[in-house]
C-alpha cells in the first residue's frame, strides 16, 4: 500500500489535507488576515475607542484620507519617522558584525592556530565580562562563580568540540529574551555602570594627553579628519571615473556614487550654520558638475553597459562610506573644540539619558545582538557553500587574504547579504517597540520613540485606532517601497 | 485474460492514519484540558459569587480582602468571594479587556485611567447606588470629588486620600550639617538651601552624586503663581503663559546648573541601580535624596526598611500655596456579572473595617476623614519616628489639597506626554523655556481642536463652555465676582475662592 498522497479518492485526500491545515488557516485568518483587513478599513474611519466600543455605539464615520493627511501634519510623526530611519543606520554595522563573527567562527573551525587564538579570546572575553559585571555592582562571589564556570566550560568544550561550542556561545544573544537583554543593557549603560567605569580611565588619560598639547589637537584633529575625508572623496571620484571609463558603471550608478558624497558635505554645511538652501543646493550643484564632467568622458569600450550597471556596488559602498564620511565631518566641524572639552575633563557618555547619545546607544546594543544572531547563522551557511576551488585558484594566483575576501567571499555571499538586507530593513522599520518601552519609554524627549511605539501609544493610550491604523499602513508602505528598491537594485546573485 | 501481477510497492509507513490519530488525540486532549480549566475556574466551583479586583497582590491588599469578607459577614450581607487579580494591572490590558467585555469586576484607577476609562463607558455609573448605600462624595474629602465625579456623575470611590509632600530624611540633613527646610518655604529659599546641601554632600571627587530632592512638582509650582494647565472652563490650555516659562527656567536651572534634582537621565540611571519601583525609596533611605516628593503611602515602603527620622513639609513655592491632592479611586466594571456585589465593595470603603485598616497600615489617609483623627493614625505606637507627619498630611489635605486639572477635551495621558517631553527637551538645552511653553500650548490646543472636530457631543459641550468662559473673562475684567458653578477647573475654583472672586456661595 502506498503512503501519503496515494490513498483514497482525491476528494477524501483533499478533505484530509484541509482538516490538517484548518487549525493553522483558522488561526491565520482570525489573528492575521481579519485584523489586517480590518485595520485597512479602520485607517479610513474616525474609530476612537472612547466613542466606538461595546458601551458606546456611536456611528463610525468614513473620513477618507483625513487620518493620513493629519499624520503628516502631526509634529511628532516626522520626528519619530526620522528616529526610525536613524536607528536603521545601524544596519550596515549589524551586517558587518554578523559577517565578522561568521568569518571568525569559520576560521576557528578550520585552522588550529586560529582555534588556539579563539580559546584565548573567549577566555579573556568571559573574564573581562566578569570584571565588568563586578564593577557594575554584582556580588563578587556570584560573578566569579558564573564566569569561572563559563570560562572553564568554554575552554574544555572548545578543545573537545572545535568551533561548534563557540558558535553556540556566539549565538547565545539570540536565545535570550528581548526584555531581559534590554534590562541588562540598561544596567550596563548606567552612567556609573560598568561601561562608563571602564571608559572613565581611558577618557581621563586621553583628556590629560589633549591638555598636554592643546594646540596640536585643536588644529590636528580637524586637519587629520579633513585629510582622510578628502582622500576618501578623491578615491571615490577616481573609482567612479574608472568604472565609467571601463563601462562597468552606468550613468545612474555614477550619479548615485556622487550623491553619497554630497550627504556628509551637506550635513557639514548645515552644522557650520549655513542656510538649508546652501546646505542642500551647494553639494547638489557640485554633484551635477561632477556628473557632467564624468559622463562626458568617452568610454574605452563604448556604451556597452546598462544605465544602472554597478548600482548595487555603489549602494553597498554607500552603507559604509556615508557614515564614515559623516563621522569625519563631525571631526572637522567640532574637532577644534576638543582641548576646551578636555580642559574640564571628558565625561563618559550618559548613554540612554542624553538626547544625542540615546540613539547611538541603542544602535550599539543592536550591533551586539546582530553579532550573535540568525544573520550570523545565515552567513555561516553561506560561507560553507562557497566552492573551495575558488580559494585554491586564488591561492595559486597569489591573492592576499583581503583580495580573497573582496573578490571571492563577498561576491559569493551576495544572495545571503541581499536576504539579510531585505529582512533587516523590514525588521528595522517595524522594530523598536520593546526597546522603547523597556529601556527609555521613548525618551529622552522622544529621541528613541520609533514608529511602532508611536502606533502603540496612539492606538492604546490615546485610543485613536483610525489614526494608529493609518500610521501602521504608512509604515507598511515604507517597508514595501524599500523592499521593492532592495529587489530592484540589490545584488541577489553570486555571479552579478 | 491473463492477469499481470505487478510487484507490490515497497511497504511504506502507514503515515496518514498515524497522523490522523495524532491529530485527533491532540484535539481530544486540548478539549479535555480546556474543559478542566473551565471547571476549575474559582467561580465554577462554588455557589458564592466570585468577584475580581485588579490591584497589587501584597500583604495590605490581602488584609483588605479579609476585612471585606468580615464586613460582609458582620453586616449580614450575602457572601461574596473577592479575589485579587494582579496580572492585569497594566493600563492597556485593563482598557483592552474592558472594551472587549471581559474586564475585572473592580478596578483601581490611577492617573489618566480615571479620566479615560469612564469616558469609554466601561465604568459603571454608581451615582444612585452611592446615594442608596452611603458612599457619595459627601463621605470623603470634598477636594477629592473631581477624581471620581465626571460631569456630575459618580464613577467610583477613593480607597485612600492624601496629598504629596516633601518627606525629609532628617538624618541626611544632620549628616551634612545643613538645616532642615521649614514647613512652608519659597522657591528662592528652596534654591538657597538646596545649593548649600548639594555643596556639602558632594565634595570634589564624589562618585555618586547626592541630590536635594527627587523632583519638584511643576503643576503645583505653576499653580502657586496662579496658573493652571487650563483656563477656568478647561477649554484652552494655558501652558504658553509667561508664568510657565518662569517655572520651566527654574526647573532647568535646578536640574542642569545647580544639580538639586536629577535630570531625567540621571533619575533613570539611579533607578537602574535598583530594580523595581522602590528605587526612589532606596535612594532616600540611603541618603542619595535628602527629600522625596510623594504621598503618605510612602510609609508602607519605608516602614519595613528600618526606622528613619522623618518629617514632612510642603513643596517650596511662591504665591498661592497648594498641594497635589489625589486618591486611589476604585471603580466598578460596567459589564460585571456581579454588579451589586462589586458595588458593595465601594460601600465597604466607607466602613470602619476598611478605614481603620488604612489608618493602621498608613496607606495614605483613610477615605473617610474622621478616621484620620484617631490616636492610632496620628501617633502609631510602634513608629514614634513618624509622629507629627500624619497630622501634617491630614491638615494639608483639608486646607491646601487640590486635585489635578483635567479637561474633557484632552486626555490626561496626552497632557502628561506633551508636557514631559517638552520639559525634557528644554532641560536638555534643545529649546528655550519660552519655546517649550509655547509648544505645550500650541500642541495641547491643537489636540482640543482635534477632539471637538471629531466628537459632536464634545463640540456641543465645548461651545457651551466657551460661552461661559467669555462671561467669566468679562466679569473678571470688570472686577465682578463669578458664580462657582461656572468654573470647572478645581484649581481655579480654589484660587477664586481664596481671593474672594466668587459670588457668595450657599452654605451646604
Amino acid at each position: 500500500m502506498s503512503g501519503l498522497g496515494k490513498r483514497g479518492s482525491p476528494r477524501r485526500r483533499l478533505v484530509s489535507g484541509i482538516a490538517f491545515l484548518l487549525p493553522n488557516i483558522l488561526g491565520f485568518a482570525a489573528f492575521t488576515l481579519v485584523p489586517l483587513v480590518m485595520s485597512f478599513g479602520i485607517a479610513f474611519t474616525d474609530w476612537d475607542t472612547l466613542r466606538h466600543n461595546i458601551f458606546r455605539h456611536e456611528t463610525l464615520r468614513f473620513v477618507g484620507f483625513e487620518n493620513f493627511s493629519w499624520l503628516f501634519h502631526h509634529p511628532d510623526f516626522l520626528h519619530y519617522l526620522g528616529n526610525t530611519f536613524f536607528l536603521m543606520l545601524g544596519l550596515p554595522f549589524a551586517i558587518a558584525g554578523s559577517l565578522g563573527a561568521a568569518l571568525l567562527l569559520t576560521r576557528v573551525s578550520h585552522r588550529p592556530v586560529a582555534r588556539r587564538g579563539a580559546f584565548i579570546f573567549a577566555t579573556l572575553f568571559l573574564t573581562g565580562s566578569g570584571l565588568l559585571l563586578r564593577m557594575g555592582g554584582m556580588s563578587q562571589v556570584g560573578v566569579w562563580f558564573i564566569f569561572g564556570v563559563l570560562a572553564a566550560v568554554s575552554l574544555v568544550a572548545g578543545v573537545l568540540t572545535g568551533g561548534s561550542v563557540y558558535r553556540t556561545l556566539f549565538y547565545l544573544p539570540n536565545f535570550t529574551a528581548g526584555v531581559a537583554t534590554f534590562v541588562l543593557w540598561k544596567k550596563l549603560y548606567n552612567p556609573s555602570g560598568p561601561i562608563n567605569a571602564a571608559l572613565g580611565p581611558v577618557l581621563d588619560g586621553f583628556a590629560s594627553v589633549v591638555r598636554s598639547a592643546p594646540d596640536l589637537f585643536s588644529w590636528g584633529v580637524p586637519l587629520a579628519c579633513g585629510v582622510v575625508a578628502a582622500a576618501l572623496t578623491l578615491w571615490q571620484l577616481w573609482r567612479l571615473r574608472q568604472h565609467w571609463d571601463d563601462a562597468t558603471a552606468g550613468p545612474v550608478s555614477v550619479v548615485s556614487g556622487l550623491l553619497m558624497l554630497a550627504v556628509p558635505v551637506g550635513l557639514q554645511l548645515h552644522w557650520l550654520g549655513l542656510s538649508a538652501v546652501t546646505a542642500v543646493g551647494g553639494p547638489l550643484g557640485v554633484v551635477l558638475i561632477g556628473a557632467v564632467l564624468i559622463l562626458k568622458r568617452p568610454r574605452r569600450w563604448g556604451p556597452v553597459c546598462a544605465r544602472d550597471a554597478g548600482l548595487s556596488a555603489e549602494i553597498a559602498l554607500a552603507l559604509g562610506l556615508v557614515p564614515l564620511l559623516t563621522l569625519l565631518a563631525v571631526g572637522v566641524t567640532w574637532g577644534s573644540r576638543l582641548p576646551a572639552l578636555a580642559a574640564v575633563g571628558l565625561p563618559a557618555p550618559n548613554w540612554l539619558g542624553d538626547y544625542d547619545w540615546a540613539k547611538p546607544a541603542i544602535m550599539i546594543m543592536g550591533l551586539w545582538a546582530a553579532i550573535g544572531s540568525n544573520n550570523m547563522i545565515l552567513y555561516l551557511a553561506g560561507l560553507s557553500n562557497i566552492p573551495p576551488e575558488l580559494y585554491e585558484a586564488a591561492d595559486m594566483d597569489g591573492a592576499s587574504p583581503l583580495q580573497r575576501f573582496w573578490h571571492i567571499t563577498w561576491p559569493q555571499l551576495a544572495p545571503v547579504t541581499f536576504f539579510i538586507g531585505v529582512m533587516g530593513v523590514i525588521y528595522g522599520l517595524q522594530g523598536g517597540f520593546e526597546m522603547a518601552r523597556v529601556m527609555t519609554k521613548g525618551g529622552p524627549a522622544g529621541s528613541t520613540t520609533t514608529l511602532s511605539y508611536f502606533i502603540y501609544i496612539e492606538g492604546f493610550e490615546t485610543g485613536r485606532l483610525g489614526y494608529a491604523s493609518a500610521a501602521a499602513w504608512v509604515l507598511f508602505a515604507l517597508v514595501f517601497i524599500l523592499s521593492l528598491l532592495n529587489f530592484r537594485f540589490g545584488n541577489r546573485s553570486a555571479n552579478d | 485474460m491473463a492477469s499481470v501481477r505487478l510487484n507490490p510497492a515497497p511497504a511504506e509507513p502507514n503515515e496518514l492514519p498515524t497522523l490522523k490519530r495524532s491529530f485527533l488525540i491532540s484535539v481530544a486532549l486540548l478539549s479535555l484540558a480546556s474543559a478542566l480549566l473551565y471547571w476549575t475556574v474559582p467561580g465554577k466551583r462554588t455557589d458564592i459569587p466570585v468577584i475580581y479586583w485588579v490591584t497589587q497582590d501584597d500583604e495590605n491588599k490581602r488584609a483588605t480582602v479579609a476585612a471585606f469578607h468580615q464586613w460582609l459577614a458582620d453586616e449580614h450581607l450575602p457572601a461574596v468571594k473577592l479575589r485579587i487579580d494582579n496580572t492585569n494591572q497594566e493600563p492597556t490590558k485593563k482598557l483592552v479587556q474592558g472594551l472587549s467585555g471581559v474586564g475585572s469586576d473592580i478596578m483601581d484607577l490611577y492617573g489618566y485611567e480615571a479620566d479615560l476609562f469612564p469616558a469609554t463607558g466601561m465604568i459603571q455609573d454608581v451615582t444612585e447606588d452611592a446615594k442608596r448605600l452611603g458612599f457619595s462624595p459627601a463621605a470623603t474629602y470634598p477636594a477629592l470629588a473631581p477624581d471620581f465625579i465626571i460631569n456630575g456623575r459618580q464613577f467610583g470611590f477613593p480607597r485612600n486620600a492624601g496629598v504629596s509632600l516633601n518627606w525629609i530624611n532628617r538624618e541626611t540633613f544632620a549628616k551634612y550639617h545643613v538645616p532642615e527646610p521649614p514647613m512652608r518655604w519659597t522657591m528662592d529659599e528652596f534654591e538657597a538651601l538646596g545649593k548649600k546641601f548639594v555643596a556639602a554632600a558632594n565634595p570634589p571627587g564624589t562618585r555618586e552624586r547626592i541630590y536635594f530632592t527627587n523632583l519638584v512638582p511643576r503643576e503645583q509650582l505653576r499653580r502657586g503663581l496662579g496658573l493652571a494647565n487650563y483656563n477656568e472652563t478647561c477649554t484652552r490650555c494655558t501652558l504658553d503663559d509667561p508664568r510657565n516659562v518662569q517655572i520651566l527656567e527654574r526647573v532647568r536651572r535646578w536640574t542642569v546648573e545647580d544639580h538639586l534634582i536629577p535630570s531625567r537621565e540621571e533619575g533613570e540611571a539611579m533607578a537602574a541601580d535598583i530594580s523595581g519601583d522602590g528605587s526612589m525609596f532606596s535612594h532616600f533611605t540611603s541618603g542619595r535624596f535628602a527629600m522625596i516628593y510623594v504621598g503618605q503611602w510612602a510609609l508602607i515602603i519605608l516602614r519595613p526598611r528600618g526606622t528613619f527620622q522623618l518629617r514632612a513639609v510642603e513643596p517650596a513655592m511662591d504665591g498661592f500655596v497648594n498641594t497635589d491632592m489625589g486618591g486611589g479611586a476604585v471603580s466598578v466594571y460596567a459589564h460585571s456579572k456581579h454588579l451589586e456585589a462589586s458595588i458593595r465593595f465601594l460601600q465597604f470603603l466607607t466602613s470602619p473595617h476598611f478605614n481603620n485598616l488604612i489608618a493602621r497600615i498608613a496607606d495614605g489617609l483613610p477615605p473617610v476623614p474622621k478616621y484620620a483623627e484617631t490616636e492610632e493614625f496620628l501617633r502609631p505606637a510602634a513608629h514614634p519616628n513618624e509622629w507629627g507627619t500624619a497630622a501634617v498630611f491630614a491638615e494639608e489635605a483639608r486646607t491646601t489639597g487640590i486635585t489635578m486639572s483635567k479637561s474633557p477635551f484632552v486626555l490626561q495621558s496626552i497632557l502628561y506626554r506633551v508636557e514631559k517631553e517638552l520639559t525634557e527637551t528644554m532641560v536638555s538645552g534643545r529649546m528655550t523655556a519660552a519655546e517649550a511653553a509655547k509648544a505645550m500650548g500650541d500642541r495641547l490646543n491643537a489636540e482640543i481642536q482635534l477632539r471637538i472636530d471629531h466628537d459632536p457631543a464634545l463640540r456641543k459641550l465645548y461651545d457651551q463652555r466657551v460661552a461661559i468662559q467669555r462671561q467669566i473673562d468679562a466679569r473678571r475684567a470688570a472686577g465682578k465676582p463669578v458664580p462657582a458653578a461656572w468654573i470647572n477647573d478645581p484649581f481655579h475654583l480654589a484660587y477664586y475662592r481664596a481671593h474672594g472672586w466668587l459670588e457668595k456661595e450657599a452654605k451646604p
